[in-house]
């Protein structure tokens, strides 16, 4: 018997559906989206989005159906780790912005057009920004505006805004909302500069208006028979365009942008644990690292390659976006630049907490680095070595893991403003804590340096 | 046309009215374009937007 597993989050749009079946991802297409699902195929703008990298590929099978209503299933190709608006650097969301606006244009080109621009539907994909949803396009209807302007505006326009012009952080409100952040909030926390960017001050402040003054009217009241003809449409898309493209955020002033530029450590150290890195990579020969507390990603760069995919999750949206922009100028597939409070990691978020899954449901990754990190879970977060090993442990089965001890200047400089609590912040205490839930492969002290790099499988 | 979402009223009228707003816009631009061309001996090469892709 097979068993089918409908996706958390597919269920808004009647097109079809993503079903799992036996590991394997499918998408069925409805007979509602038939005509649609073959324009999108026969005019040409499928064979043009996945050339231009801007679209996930898939095939058609032939397999029974998940429901009835069933015109076609799909075998997407799948993306090596989906993540979301709220993990991404500034660049990694204008991106994705630009992305969508830029199938849009396209999607005109072919008679159609974005019957929907959720940030959910992008993922990155060998190294790009991709749409994911095939079931995004409807026939385009002479005369109609765009349906999926507000959602843009909500998805992209807001958190971009607020971030270039506010404050980075604010793109971590796309963890509250869902469906975006709300316009009015928005226009209200966007500082009052905005309202002379002509872009700004209609996309988003008087966009916020119109939806206050026509929130209890009908559609058709609202329109009073107008239409919008192609061109202003593109037009509109054009005016996000340069909207988007005039949002600006260069990483500087945040405590790790040049981390490694004032580290503690020697170069030698430095190329020593590059060169362990390397060393135990190769011997477990991973597909999935996750590289916690990746700063800009050395690490993360040096485990990656053909066949492995690794995450660079980092708490600093500079470090993240400086990492974005080298993966972006170096054309790099294999490495995903991510931010992660990783001591308040991203949760399931969603209806039921079934749409968006949380960091850890994500994995397990094949192998963890924990490279100069340990000091700040245990030391800074006042984790217990034991709390930390477990929740390691069920994020992956292999674990490269630095031990920092508490004389480094590093940890002292931690400990200046607080109490040393950490009696048992030792390398003995660690070893015990850890042995716990891993076995010990193989320790080795890092060259002109008093720390330890440690290889851990885990046991049980 | 088939709407799963709800493309909200405010949102349909505010791009009507900047579709409005454009359209006189560009109507201005263009006749600008033709005095502007009057006087000028150089055709401006027309953009293809063909691959204006966001990597730029």
């Amino acid at each position: 018997m097979t068993t089918n597993s409908a996706h958390g989050a597919s269920f808004r749009d009647p097109s079809g559906f993503l079903f799992t079946r036996d590991g394997v991802l499918y998408r069925q297409v409805n007979q509602v989206y038939a005509a649609d699902y073959d324009r999108l195929m026969t005019s040409g703008l499928y064979a043009k989005l996945v050339e231009a990298g801007r679209l996930i590929p898939h095939e058609e099978v032939d397999l029974a159906p998940a429901a009835p209503g069933a015109y076609k299933i799909l075998r997407p190709e799948r993306v090596p780790f989906i993540s979301y608006p709220y993990e991404w650097s500034f660049g990694q969301l204008r991106d994705a912005a630009l992305a969508t606006l830029s199938i849009q244009k396209r999607a005109l080109k072919f008679g159609m057009s974005l019957k929907d621009a959720s940030a959910y539907n992008i993922q990155f994909y060998k190294g790009k920004a991709a749409l994911i949803d095939t079931l995004s396009f409807e026939t385009y209807k002479p005369g109609e505006p765009w349906v999926a302007y507000r959602q843009f505006c909500q998805h992209f326009l807001a958190p971009l805004a607020l971030m270039a012009t506010r404050d980075v952080r604010l793109g971590q409100l796309l963890r509250i909302y869902i469906d975006g952040i709300p316009l009015d909030l928005v226009s209200r926390l966007l500082p009052g500069r905005t309202r002379w960017n002509l872009g700004l001050s209609a996309h988003i402040h008087l966009h916020a208006r119109a939806q206050k003054k026509y929130a209890e009217a009908p559609l058709a009241e609202a329109r009073r028979g107008r239409t919008m003809s192609q061109e202003a449409l593109l037009g509109l898309v054009e005016s996000l365009q340069s909207t988007v493209r005039k949002l600006e955020w260069n990483p500087a002033g945040t405590e790790w942008g040049e981390y490694y530029d004032h580290t503690n450590y020697t170069d030698a150290a430095f190329e020593h644990k590059k060169e362990l890195v390397a060393e135990w990579v190769g011997r477990v020969k991973p597909r999935l690292v996750w590289d916690l507390g990746a700063n800009t990603g050395v690490f993360a760069r040096q485990a990656s390659g053909p066949g492995t995919y690794a995450v660079a999750w980092d708490i600093d949206p500079a470090a993240v976006e400086q990492n974005w922009r080298r993966v972006r100028q170096e054309k790099e597939q294999n490495i995903l630049p991510l931010v992660l409070d990783l001591t308040n990691p991203s949760p399931a978020i969603g209806w039921d907490n079934r749409e968006r899954e949380s960091f850890g449901q994500r994995g397990p990754a094949d192998l963890i680095l924990a490279l100069a990190l340990i000091h700040h879970l245990a030391i800074s977060n006042n984790l217990p070595f034991e709390r930390i090993a477990e929740s390691l442990a069920g994020w992956g089965e292999w674990l490269v893991i630095e031990f920092v001890p508490k004389n480094d200047s590093q940890i002292q400089k931690l400990l200046r403003s607080r109490a040393d609590i950490f009696p048992n912040y030792t390398r003995e205490g660690f070893e015990a804590a850890f042995g716990r839930f891993f076995k010990i492969v193989e320790s080795r002290p890092v060259r002109e340096s008093e720390r330890w790099l440690y290889l851990l499988q885990k046991s049980v | 046309m088939f709407l799963y979402l709800d493309p909200g009223s405010g949102s349909f009228l505010l791009q009507l009215l900047i579709a409005g707003l454009a359209g006189i816009g560009i109507a201005i631009g263009a006749s600008w374009a033709k005095v502007k061309r009057l006087f000028s001996k150089k055709k401006g090469e027309p953009k293809s937007d063909e691959e204006t892709d966001d990597d730029e």
